[in-house]
């Protein structure tokens, strides 16, 4: 077989060679502590400084906003339950959109444990959150609002700087996840009145393990990692040199190449997106214009996600899963229920998403395994009639 | 271990074996649901007892698509018997080991499909026409072992299949109330009883007779408290369905025997004699079970005793020896009896009566009392009183003293002899109760009187009058206690 294809970039991108050659200084040689005060020390530091520079830059943010986390999980985290704690003892509310990340969902209901009330934004059946309820859910005594820049499921892309307008307009720290939409969707902070927004490393051709959380200057934070104060006290403990600095490559590689990029993937999208539409009972969940460059959604009617990823896999055709199947039973998305899916159908989605490195040809060869994959599922499905 | 599958599993995925369905199968099994995600459909093709055409269709992960191709084709064109006995160990070899951790339920998924089609063929196959009709002799060496998921039943079978005889268990689904009912598969009764009978290397059945149980056990059952009697529903299941339902199947598959977990012993007549194990006596239940079908019967428990049973049980591993003793009526797991009736038929209050039908108190309905009841009368007395007689027409409980409830003769109806009635010299009117001596007559309409030596308290209409030999030790034969003709 041929070298299999890979079409779940929202899941994570390959490295980019250019950001491996960057970064292999710091995993073998001369290595320091960005903390430490001689050459060593020194030469880590600059080098920190500069993925500081280049990730601040994708955002139009300014160095000193960045703040060096393991990943998009730990910046989620870190803003929630941060914003949270910040707040004054009064504020004991937040608001979180039902299409969020886990990461944010998961932080959010464990703020319900520190006495917080958490409203939950529902979302329309394209799962966009409207602006009208966002506001009216909004209270004097909500400490944070946190909203997706854009779904990692089915890549809807939210109206997040109206939505960040509003909050700001009340006074309510606004965190966004944008681990999906940087490096495809143009962010600028400075327009955008975000409080705290959160990157990944790994979703931009950089390394997986790091990622950054922006942090407007003025906004207060409670840490969640206490020990040495690096990262401005926000995030203690020594920096993954090589990753932050792999994660800088890749951040100025995406804000240089971004329209690019953007091109080519859209490109790719759409013709995924015509070719599956031509089976019938297969469906594009989340919105057909606001969507992310690289993300196509679907529902395949009376396919089980599994089943369909691992048959693609055995073609060499590696797509992302809607669902997990474990012990005893399926857990349907809480993103697709809230956008109006059906359990079962929830069961039934798979997320091709591509990047910048595949090709027509290769989409092309997708679209024909995938219809040999739907069409061999059906037959031996009980809730497919066909 | 490893979450990722072995490549029998992807091959089975990609190449499913006979995946589609039998346009006019046999027996048709599904088990899953939207709920959990996975859907497992099996339809087979029986002729004399030959799965002659498996096809299967899934919905659902990788591991229950590949369970599903992997036991379909483990099971065409095997005998029933060998097909029935497919284990979740075969599948896994068949699939080159182990599921994945988490992925386990495909193999129970698939096996209560299949086996939920051969129940459908059995089904079809029974019809209306469940009943006895003797079956073959008594002499070979095969039999059909029911199995409820206790430690008794299970180790039934294990003991008949090491006396070398050819096994095959069957699980009975009477109700709908049974334990563990979850949205998906089969009521882990069913599952665990499965599982128990695959461990032994033996084939596994399931019949579903909730009609038949509901129509013959459970509203006599609801029908009997309404009318003031207090019925016993294992006698009546014994009577109509457990054997019939063993005794059906076994004629099926050319077996010659049937057996059950009851603590009796049959012995020539035939007749039933009690156990090796007093204290877990239960002729006193098995009366009504019809002689060609006690003639064919095995209980290889009455020559054990209970702790024997354990000891067996845990020697040979099987999970089952720690299962809790049933005690309840098996359809009200709760033990609220009373709850269950008032469910079913509506309280209708009336009077509490003294001997002479002086009015003492108020009750809410009949349904809340038997004869020889002391508890929750209602009625405040010197003497404890205790219920003597319920009259569910004018809706009175008549109370009295002790003596009120004394009784020295009985009327007994639905007679099933076993031996010449000339032989009955004592009678046992309660499932703990001891013999007592009597003479037995025959009435006009066909009744028996039993006229007993010493009184006994309590006697109940609806309840069984077991005749014994005079030692005690066989059942002459048994029938329902009348209402007294007063």
């Amino acid at each position: 077989m041929t070298e299999p294809v890979y079409l779940d970039n929202a899941a994570t991108t390959p490295l980019d060679p250019r950001v491996l050659e960057s970064m292999l200084p710091h995993l073998g040689g001369r290595r320091g502590n960005p903390s430490s005060l001689h050459a060593f020390g020194g030469l880590a530091r600059e080098r920190l400084d500069e993925a500081r520079d280049s990730v601040a830059s994708l955002i139009g943010a300014s160095p000193g906003e960045i703040v060096f986390t393991s990943g998009g999980t730990e910046s989620d985290d870190l803003a929630v339950l941060g914003l949270a704690r910040s707040a004054g003892p009064e504020k004991r509310h937040a608001v979180v959109s039902c299409v969020d990340h886990a990461a944010v969902r998961e932080a959010a209901r464990r703020l319900k444990y520190e006495g917080f009330e958490v409203s939950w934004i529902g979302v329309d059946a394209d799962g966009l959150v409207d602006p009208d309820e966002f506001a009216a859910s909004l209270r004097p005594d909500t400490a944070l609002a946190a909203v997706v820049y854009a779904n990692n499921e089915v890549g809807t892309i939210e109206p997040l700087p109206q939505l960040a307008e509003i909050s700001s307009e009340r006074d309510v720290p606004f965190h966004a996840d944008a681990v999906q939409a940087a490096g495809r969707v143009p962010i600028d902070v400075s327009e955008t009145p975000v409080s705290t927004l959160a990157l990944s490393g790994h979703k931009l051709y950089g390394p997986q393990g790091v990622g950054a959380l922006y942090v407007r200057e003025g906004v207060s934070l409670e840490p969640i990692i206490y020990g040495g104060g690096q990262e401005g006290g926000l995030r203690s403990g020594t920096q993954n040199v090589a990753g932050v600095v792999g994660f800088g490559t890749a951040a100025r590689l995406a804000r240089e190449e971004m329209r690019g990029r953007v091109t080519h993937e859209m490109a790719l999208r759409d013709r995924v997106m015509s070719g599956v539409e031509t089976i019938p009972g297969v469906f594009v969940n989340g919105h057909r214009e606001r969507r992310l460059s690289n993300n196509v959604h679907l529902t395949v009617s009376g396919v089980e996600a599994e089943s369909l990823v691992l048959f693609l896999d055995a073609l060499g055709y590696a797509i992302g899963s809607g669902s997990a199947c474990s012990s005893g039973g399926h857990k349907a998305s809480p993103v697709l229920l809230a956008m109006g899916l059906t359990e079962r159908e929830a069961f039934s989605v798979v997320r091709i998403t591509v990047g910048k490195d595949n090709t027509p040809e290769e989409i092309d060869g997708f679209l024909g395994a995938f219809s040999t994959a739907v069409e061999q599922l059906r037959e031996i499905s009980p809730l497919y009639a066909g | 271990m490893s979450d990722r599958y072995r490549p029998q599993v992807i091959d089975h995925l990609v190449r499913p074996r006979n995946a589609g369905e039998l346009s006019d199968p046999s027996g048709r099994g599904e088990s899953g649901d939207a709920s959990c995600g996975d859907v497992a459909c099996f339809t087979v093709g029986i002729s004399d007892n030959v799965v002659e055409h498996v096809r299967y269709k899934v919905y659902g992960c990788a591991a229950c698509i590949a369970a599903g191709s992997a036991l379909a084709e483990l099971v065409e064109g095997k005998h029933l018997l060998d097909g029935a006995r497919v284990s979740k160990a075969d599948l896994e070899g068949a699939l080159g080991g182990p599921l994945p951790a988490g992925k386990e339920h495909a193999l129970t998924l698939v096996l209560d499909a299949l086996h939920k089609a051969f129940e459908d063929h059995w089904n079809r196959k029974a019809g209306d026409m469940l009943g006895a009709n003797g079956g073959r002799g008594a002499g070979g060496r095969s039999v059909v072992a029911a199995m409820s998921g206790g430690v008794d039943s299970a180790v039934t079978a294990l003991l008949l299949k090491e006396t070398g005889y050819d096994v095959a268990t069957v699980t009975f689904r009477l109700h709908d109330g049974e334990r563990g009912s979850r949205s998906c598969c089969s009521p882990d009764t069913v599952l665990f009883a499965r599982d128990t009978a695959h461990r032994m290397g033996l084939p596994h059945f399931t019949l579903n007779l909730k009609e038949l149980f509901q129509r013959r056990v459970m509203q006599d059952f609801v029908g009997s408290y309404n009318e003031g009697k207090t019925p016993n529903p294992c006698v009546a299941c014994n009577a109509h369905v457990k054997f019939h339902a063993s005794s059906f199947l076994a004629d099926e598959l050319g077996f010659h025997h049937v057996a059950t977990g009851h603590y009796a012993r049959v012995e020539e007549g035939p007749t039933l004699a009690r156990p090796v194990d007093e204290s877990k006596d239960q002729t006193y239940v098995l009366w009504p079970v019809p002689r060609e079908l006690l003639s064919r019967t095995i209980f290889p428990l009455g020559d054990y005793r209970k702790t024997d049973v354990r000891a067996i049980a845990e020697e040979r591993g099987l999970a089952v020896a720690y299962t809790p003793e049933s005690q309840d009526i098996c359809f009200i797991p709760d033990g609220d009896y009373r709850g269950f009736i008032r469910k079913k038929v509506a309280a209708k209050p009336g009077d509490v009566v003294d001997g002479e039908g002086r009015v003492l108190g108020r009750h809410a309905g009949v349904v809340d009392f038997t004869v020889g009841q002391r508890r929750g009368i209602g009625v405040s007395a010197p003497t404890p009183l205790y219920v003597s007689e319920v009259r569910p027409r004018s809706g009175q409980v008549v109370v009295g003293c002790r003596q009120d409830l004394e009784v020295r003769e009985v009327r007994v109806r639905d007679l099933n002899w076993f031996l010449g009635p000339e032989q009955a010299a004592c009678v046992q009117v309660r499932y703990n109760g001891s013999p007592v001596p009597c003479t037995v007559e025959e009435t006009a309409d066909g009744g028996w009187v039993a006229y007993l030596d010493e009184p006994v308290m309590g006697v109940a209409a609806g309840q069984s009058a077991v005749f014994y030999t005079g030692d005690g030790e066989r059942v002459v034969g048994g029938g329902v206690v009348a209402r007294r003709s007063s």
